[in-house]
Order: C-alpha cells, then sequence, then structure tokens
C-alpha cells in the first residue's frame, strides 16, 4: 500500500515537473519569448534592434532558454514566479489572494454539488425508468446544457432584480475574509452549482444503474439483505470508485472555468485575473496561473488515485 | 368564480401598493415633506464605469495617480476647482493671482486651516512638494519651472512662458496638494485634505472611505461613508448592482442606458452636456505613414462622424468633432469645415502614393466609456469605404496608459501605439496645447505648421483679454482642420443614474471634479 501511495506521489510530482517545463516553453520559447509577446506586431517592426536587445537583457531573456528553464523551475519551487512586466509588482502577491478566492468559490460548489448530486443519482438508479428517473434524466440534461452565463444572467434577474435576496454583482474585496466573500457568492456558488449537480449526478446515475444491475446485488438481494442496505452500503461504494476519477477531473477544472462566472458577478478570482494578465500580456502572470490550474489538476488527481486505492484493493497490487 | 388574469393582477398589485405606501406615509410621514433639509450621515455606494487608467498594485493602490476612480476631489484638494460651467474657483488656495502681466510668475495663497487627515496643517512646503512631483509626472505640470515656498502659505509658481488661463493647471485631477514627502514616498499613504479619507482599498478594484471630520468646509461633507466600485467594461453588472440596490448611482452609463433609466420613477438621470470625446492619436516617428500630412487628411475625410453621433450616442446625446481638443459646448469651439468626403479621401490617398487605399497598423482602443467598442467599429467600418484598412484590438483599461504612451522615448525607438484615448472636458489652453509637439495625444506633430500653431498658443496665453483670445483659438483650430496631427470625430454626452433618495449630486463635465461634499441620503 505505501509503495502504491509513493508511486503516485512521485508520478505526480514528476507530471508537475514537465507541465512546468511545458508552460515555460509554450510561453517564452514558442514562438517567441516574453518580450515578443509582450510588444504588438507594430511595435516589434518599428523598434530598433540594438533597444529590442537591450529590453531582452534588462528581462533576462538574452540568457540560454536551459538557463531560463533552470531559473523559471527553481522559482517555482520557491514559489517565486518573477515580478510583471509592466508595473514590476511581485507575481505572486497578484495571483495569491485571486487562487485563493477560486478555490474558495470551487470548494463551496464541490461541498454541495456531491451531496445533492448523490441524492440525485441514487434515486434516479433506485426508480430506473419510472417518473423520478426521468425527471432527474430531463434535468440533468436541462442543467448540464444551459451555458453558466445565462444560468447566472437568469438568476441575477430573478433573486436580485426582481426579489432583492441576493446581490447582483460582489464588492467584496479581494483579500476580504474567507467567509465574508462566501457570503456575498451565493448567486455565483449556484449558477456553478446547477452544472456540476446536473454532471455529478449524470455520472452518478450511470454508475449506480450499472451497480444495481449487477450480479453481486442480485445475489444479496436473493438473500433477503434489505434494499436500503443494498444501495448504500453496497451498490453505491461500487459505483463511486469509476466516479472519483471523472468527479476529481471535473473539480479540477473547475477552478480554471469558472473565468465567465467570475466576469457576470465580478468576482475576484482567479478567472478575472487570467483575463486581466492576457489582454494585459503579462506572461509571468499568465505561467503562475497555468501553472497553479495545473497544480491543482495534479493533486486533485492523486486524491483520487489514493481514494480509489483506499476504496478498491484490486488496485494495491 | 372569476378568472385571474394579468388585468386582475395588476389591479390587485396596483391596489396592494398603493395601500401599502398609504401606510408608508401613515406610519412615517410624508418623504416629500423630508426633502428640503440636507441629512446628515449614510454610505453612498457607486459604480464607476470610467474609472482610474494606470494600473495600480498593493503598494500604490492609495497614490492619486493610481486610486480605483480618477475623481481625487474625494481625498484631496487642489488648490483650485473647475465648476460645472467650467469656470475656476478657489479651493485649498485663498488667492491665486499673476505677479505682473506677464503672466509667467503666480502667487498661490494658502487657505489658513486646511489639515490633512493625519491632523497636520498644510503649508507652501506641502504644495511645493508635491508639485515638484506633478511636474515630473504629469503632463500639464510640466510647464512649471520653479516652485518655491515665500512664506508658510504662499507659494510662487514660475511658468516657463505666461499663462492667463494657469489657475485650470491647479485644478487637474493629478494637481493635488499631498503632504511633503520626497519623491519615492510622495502620497503612497493615500493622506490628502479632501472630504473622505481611504479606510481600504483594493487595487484596480474599489475604495472605502469615511467622512474626515476634519475637514475645511465646515459641516461637510454630510455622507459618512462612500464606496467606489470599479465596473469599467461592466455596465450591465453595475446597472444590475444599481436594481438590486447595492449601488447607489452609477456613473458614466452610455446613451443608452440613460434613455432606458430615463423613463424609470425609481431612478434619475444626470447629464454633463459636452462631456467627452475620443482621441485618435497618429503616431508620427520614422517610417510612419501618418508622416504624410495626405494621408492624416484623407482619414479625417474619411469618417463618417454622423454615423458615429448616430450609433455610439443615439443622435441627440452625441456632436461631431472638429480634431481639436475641444468640445462642441465650449463657446471658443469652430466646426469644421468640408463633412465626409470620400472621393477627396481616395484623391489624396492617391496622390500620397496609395492609388489602391492603404493598410495602417493596428488601432487600439480601451472601453474608457461603455459606448466606445460601437464606435471605433464605425471609425473602422467608414475608414474602409474611402479604402483605409486597419484592425481594431481591444486593450483593457487596467495599464491602458502605459501600454498607450510606452516610455514613448524616441531616441530608444520607443514609440507610442496608433491608439485612441478619452478627452474630457477642459478650458481651450489646456485643450489646445494638447496638441503641442512634445505630447503623445498629438503624435509628436512637427513641422511649421505646428510652430505657428504653439506661437499662436504662447500669444494667446499672455493674452488677458477673453475675447481676442477666442479669436486666437479660432486660427489655432483652422491650423488643425488643415494639418490634422490627430482625429477626434465625435464626443457625446455623460450621464450618471442615481436612486431618487441621493440628493444634490449634479453631474459634471469633468467626471474628475464632481464634488461629494453636499452629496445626501434622504
Amino acid at each position: 500500500m505505501l509503495s502504491a501511495v509513493l508511486r503516485r506521489v512521485f508520478l505526480s510530482l514528476l507530471t508537475l515537473f514537465f507541465l512546468a517545463a511545458f508552460i515555460f516553453a509554450a510561453t517564452e520559447i514558442l514562438p517567441g519569448d516574453a518580450l515578443d509577446v509582450t510588444l504588438s506586431a507594430d511595435e516589434m517592426a518599428m523598434m530598433p534592434p540594438e533597444r529590442l536587445a537591450e529590453m531582452k537583457r534588462d528581462l533576462g531573456l538574452d540568457r540560454p532558454a536551459v538557463e531560463r528553464l533552470g531559473a523559471f523551475l527553481l522559482g517555482v519551487a520557491q514559489l517565486d514566479f518573477g515580478r510583471t512586466i509592466i508595473s514590476r509588482a511581485p507575481v505572486v502577491d497578484i495571483v495569491a489572494y485571486p487562487l485563493r478566492n477560486s478555490l474558495l468559490l470551487a470548494g463551496a460548489v464541490i461541498v454541495t454539488a456531491l451531496p445533492l448530486a448523490l441524492i440525485l443519482g441514487v434515486s434516479a438508479a433506485r426508480w430506473y425508468r419510472r417518473p423520478l428517473d426521468n425527471v432527474v434524466s430531463t434535468g440533468v440534461i436541462v442543467g448540464y446544457s444551459v451555458p453558466e452565463f445565462v444560468i447566472g444572467t437568469f438568476l441575477v434577474m430573478l433573486f436580485a432584480v426582481t426579489w432583492p435576496l441576493f446581490p447582483a454583482t460582489i464588492t467584496a474585496s479581494t483579500r476580504d475574509p474567507a467567509l465574508t466573500l462566501l457570503a456575498a457568492a451565493p448567486l455565483p456558488v449556484a449558477t456553478i452549482l446547477i452544472g456540476s449537480i446536473a454532471y455529478l449526478a449524470r455520472i452518478l446515475r450511470v454508475g449506480m444503474v450499472d451497480a444495481l444491475a449487477s450480479d453481486f446485488v442480485e445475489r444479496l438481494r436473493l438473500m433477503g439483505v434489505p434494499e436500503w442496505r443494498v444501495l448504500l452500503l453496497h451498490a453505491l461504494p461500487a459505483a463511486v470508485v469509476p466516479s472519483l476519477m471523472a468527479t476529481a477531473l471535473y473539480a479540477a477544472a473547475l477552478v480554471s472555468g469558472i473565468v465567465v462566472v467570475e466576469l457576470v458577478f465580478a468576482y475576484p478570482g482567479l478567472g478575472q485575473e487570467l483575463v486581466r494578465a492576457v489582454t494585459r500580456r503579462e506572461v509571468h502572470v499568465i505561467q503562475a496561473i497555468a501553472l497553479a490550474s495545473a497544480a491543482i489538476v495534479v493533486v486533485f488527481n492523486l486524491l483520487a488515485d489514493l481514494a480509489i486505492l483506499a476504496l478498491d484493493p484490486r488496485t494495491r497490487m | 368564480m372569476p378568472a385571474f388574469n394579468r388585468r386582475t393582477f395588476m389591479k390587485t398589485g396596483l391596489a396592494g401598493s398603493a395601500f401599502l405606501a398609504s401606510l408608508d406615509v401613515a406610519l412615517l410621514g410624508s418623504a416629500g415633506a423630508q426633502d428640503g433639509a440636507p441629512k446628515k450621515g449614510g454610505t453612498l455606494s457607486y459604480a464607476q464605469l470610467s474609472a482610474n487608467r494606470r494600473s495600480a498594485d498593493a503598494t500604490n493602490a492609495r497614490h492619486p495617480y493610481f486610486i480605483v476612480d480618477a475623481n481625487t476631489r474625494l481625498q484631496w484638494n487642489c488648490l483650485t476647482w473647475v465648476d460645472e460651467k467650467l469656470g475656476w474657483q478657489l479651493e485649498a488656495a485663498s488667492k491665486v493671482e499673476p505677479t505682473d502681466d506677464k503672466l509667467n510668475v503666480w502667487d498661490v495663497t494658502l487657505r489658513e486651516g486646511v489639515l490633512f487627515h493625519n491632523g497636520r496643517e498644510m503649508t507652501s512646503e506641502d504644495v511645493a512638494s508635491s508639485f515638484a512631483y506633478h511636474r515630473l509626472n504629469a503632463p500639464f505640470a510640466r510647464q512649471i519651472v520653479k516652485i518655491e515656498p515665500v512664506s508658510k502659505y504662499v507659494t510662487r509658481f514660475t511658468l516657463e512662458g505666461g499663462n492667463a488661463e494657469f489657475p485650470y493647471i491647479l485644478a487637474e485631477y493629478n494637481s493635488v496638494i499631498m503632504p511633503a514627502a520626497d519623491a519615492k514616498t510622495i502620497g503612497m499613504d493615500g493622506i490628502g485634505s479632501g472630504p473622505f479619507r481611504i479606510v481600504a482599498t483594493d487595487p484596480n478594484r474599489s475604495v472605502i472611505m469615511e467622512r474626515f471630520d476634519g475637514y475645511w468646509r465646515k459641516g461637510l461633507p454630510l455622507l459618512d461613508r462612500v464606496e467606489v466600485h470599479n465596473r469599467e467594461g461592466q455596465q450591465e453588472s453595475a446597472l444590475n448592482g444599481l436594481r438590486s440596490g447595492q449601488f447607489d448611482a452609477v456613473l458614466n452609463i452610455d446613451a443608452r442606458a440613460a434613455a432606458q433609466f430615463a423613463s424609470d420613477a425609481a431612478y434619475d438621470i444626470e447629464t454633463a452636456k459636452g462631456g467627452y470625446s475620443f482621441v485618435i492619436q497618429l503616431p508620427k516617428h520614422p517610417g510612419s505613414p501618418f508622416l504624410d500630412k495626405r494621408v492624416r487628411q484623407a482619414f479625417a475625410y474619411a469618417i463618417d462622424r454622423d454615423a458615429i453621433v448616430r450609433i455610439a450616442y443615439g443622435g441627440k446625446y452625441g456632436w461631431v468633432g472638429n480634431d481639436s481638443h475641444l468640445m462642441v459646448t465650449d463657446p471658443a469651439y469652430v466646426v469644421r469645415q468640408g463633412g465626409r468626403d470620400i472621393a477627396r479621401a481616395r484623391k489624396l490617398l492617391a496622390e500620397a502614393g496609395y492609388p489602391n487605399g492603404i493598410t495602417l497598423p493596428t488601432l487600439y482602443w480601451s472601453p474608457q466609456l461603455p459606448e466606445a467598442g460601437r464606435y471605433f467599429q464605425v471609425v473602422q467600418q467608414s475608414a474602409k469605404e474611402a479604402g483605409i484598412v486597419f484592425a481594431i484590438e481591444e486593450r483593457p483599461n487596467d495599464g491602458y496608459i502605459q501600454f498607450r504612451t510606452g516610455d514613448n522615448d524616441l531616441s530608444k525607438g520607443n514609440f507610442h501605439k496608433f491608439a485612441m484615448t478619452a478627452v474630457g472636458s477642459r478650458n481651450p489652453g489646456i485643450s489646445l496645447f494638447r496638441m503641442r509637439d512634445a505630447f503623445v495625444e498629438s503624435g509628436h506633430w512637427r513641422g511649421p505648421e505646428h510652430d505657428q500653431y504653439i506661437a499662436l498658443y504662447r500669444q494667446a496665453m499672455v493674452t488677458p483679454d477673453a475675447g481676442k483670445r477666442k479669436a486666437i483659438y479660432a486660427e489655432m483650430q483652422k491650423i488643425l482642420h488643415e494639418e490634422v496631427p490627430a482625429i477626434l470625430p465625435a464626443g457625446g454626452d455623460t450621464f450618471l443614474v442615481k436612486r431618487k433618495n441621493i440628493r444634490n449630486m449634479p453631474y459634471h463635465p469633468q467626471i474628475w471634479s464632481i464634488r461629494f461634499d453636499e452629496v445626501w441620503k434622504a
């Protein structure tokens, strides 16, 4: 068991290393360096070569790519992503709180979505092809298909404008305490929640339908095991294991995929910061956000792997 | 049983509302009876759709150059203030006068007892220190060559030349008075002498202020707290915040939104005539197509200015620009002759060596006002009809000023962009001075016509008679119409929308000069 855990942790670290190298290469080497990305085509065309060389020297871009990659990875290991190109502010200062805020939003969604999706998925599977299943399945398709900005706008019109129960736009500050931010964000959470529940309930329903149709469930039923025990203690764990990896991937995608919702509600998260960094061509900020998102995917995958290790003895072999 | 239809619902709803309203009056008294007397206290929370274009971070977010809202009158004072009719008035100064009729040396006397938020009294040392910073960092203040404290309250400004309109320079939003400090640290603490002191900032996002009890205008401000939220490029989000009760007002909404809210009894629309226009700077660095006057003239003739007024400003809220920085509301404004002329534009291009049209560099724009996107699409499409082709690219407001101008050192090959920026209402002296060669908005226009333009400017600045100055300003504008150093195609009124219970909050043609001292909440 311990060696399996260590192997997965090592593989995760290796994946992170390659991801960091890839992000560096994608943003600084291919097709040009940070300066090429930051300057407009017109500027590049008009700038004298000696001035360009001077600027590259100032930003350390005249050093060999391998040397810069080494410095980048060393910086990443120390959580130092350098400074912004325009204002020379430390990138970590710019990214840290938005990252926390996005994790907070994603965390609130996951904590709420999982039990609700579980109830819906299990219920739909229990009453498979009955009216409840039809209602859940239809609702899931609708919830999964409608874009988040449509849901967000609809919720704002309903619960902020028509009935002013919740804030329509987030006025809390980037560095406000977590609870202050969450208290201001019921509509952003609800907006992401609808799609999340739909996705997770769909996966769980399929897993549960398969589990309930399996031989071991049939055998338990023949043995006279009460239906609720069959459902919750036997079928559910069997259904959860294959769903875990999909859930982990979804949770990871959530953090990087809530850009639209953050923009609709002016939520001070990573999405807003990423849009600002891309439009301002702040390469170092983009690198930090890309790496943070990648790290979240890797960590969630690792957690899912570890959970599967714990739940399924066959994987410890 | 009678059917419960839409009509029944409306009638029931209206009857219910009337009943609740009468109950309100019975229990609380008539609101109208309380309207007359300004009330102290309360929080004003507003969203700003045209915030500061300088990018801030945690280190400088309290500095007047980087604070979220360019309306620095909340936290600081200038020596003078420009009122709603664009006349200047004294603010922290009690006297501003030239020492002789050359108008190049001015003595400014401070009011006694103007306190900073840290409790210290403002003196001429603070004025000198603040302007030592401004003259290095604010274009308008660069004409000041020397600043000397003469006594505790008197400061002497020596200018590079006479300037009859110098008091307007002292009222610019950058020209605030900060507690004396060295150039690296001055202003960073956010301490001013304005009606509100900063209690919290979120860089590029919001600023929270509370009433300053030591404010020199006794009995003011009336509000306890002001919260400003940046919603640039997010008009719908801001208006949803207004509708849901989060914001009391939204500043700089576009003409369409203003028309929509004008018919809603729950809100007031305040209009500032003249308001804003946009300048398209035409860089004249080596190799630029804009070095050729005929290309600039062709561009000016190609743009459909009436279409901009119609599409971006809904017709009645807009006006055609004359390629100077003057607003149509300025008495010195001179109409540009010729209008749109595609044939003439094509002929000029052919003469310049572009018989098949010309492809210009990318034109950059930022959503400094909500209508900017529509505005520049019309510019692009109408120029195309004359064979002038260019891409347009949106850039964020955050940091746009740095992006647009760069460090703009021509000797190092750093060139400013072919880009727009918003231009506010100002007195003719400041407005027309923006077309000087040393300023990025003129695209560093040079040549004998420029020299003649500047000579006229210098002459106007030492002409105390306003009527004679106006005649000189007309001559200057005619040079601009012929030379087209930059293009200012059209402009429009600006609007704020506020809830009915926000009182005494008239809008201002200079959005950075609104005073919130006497705003109150019923």
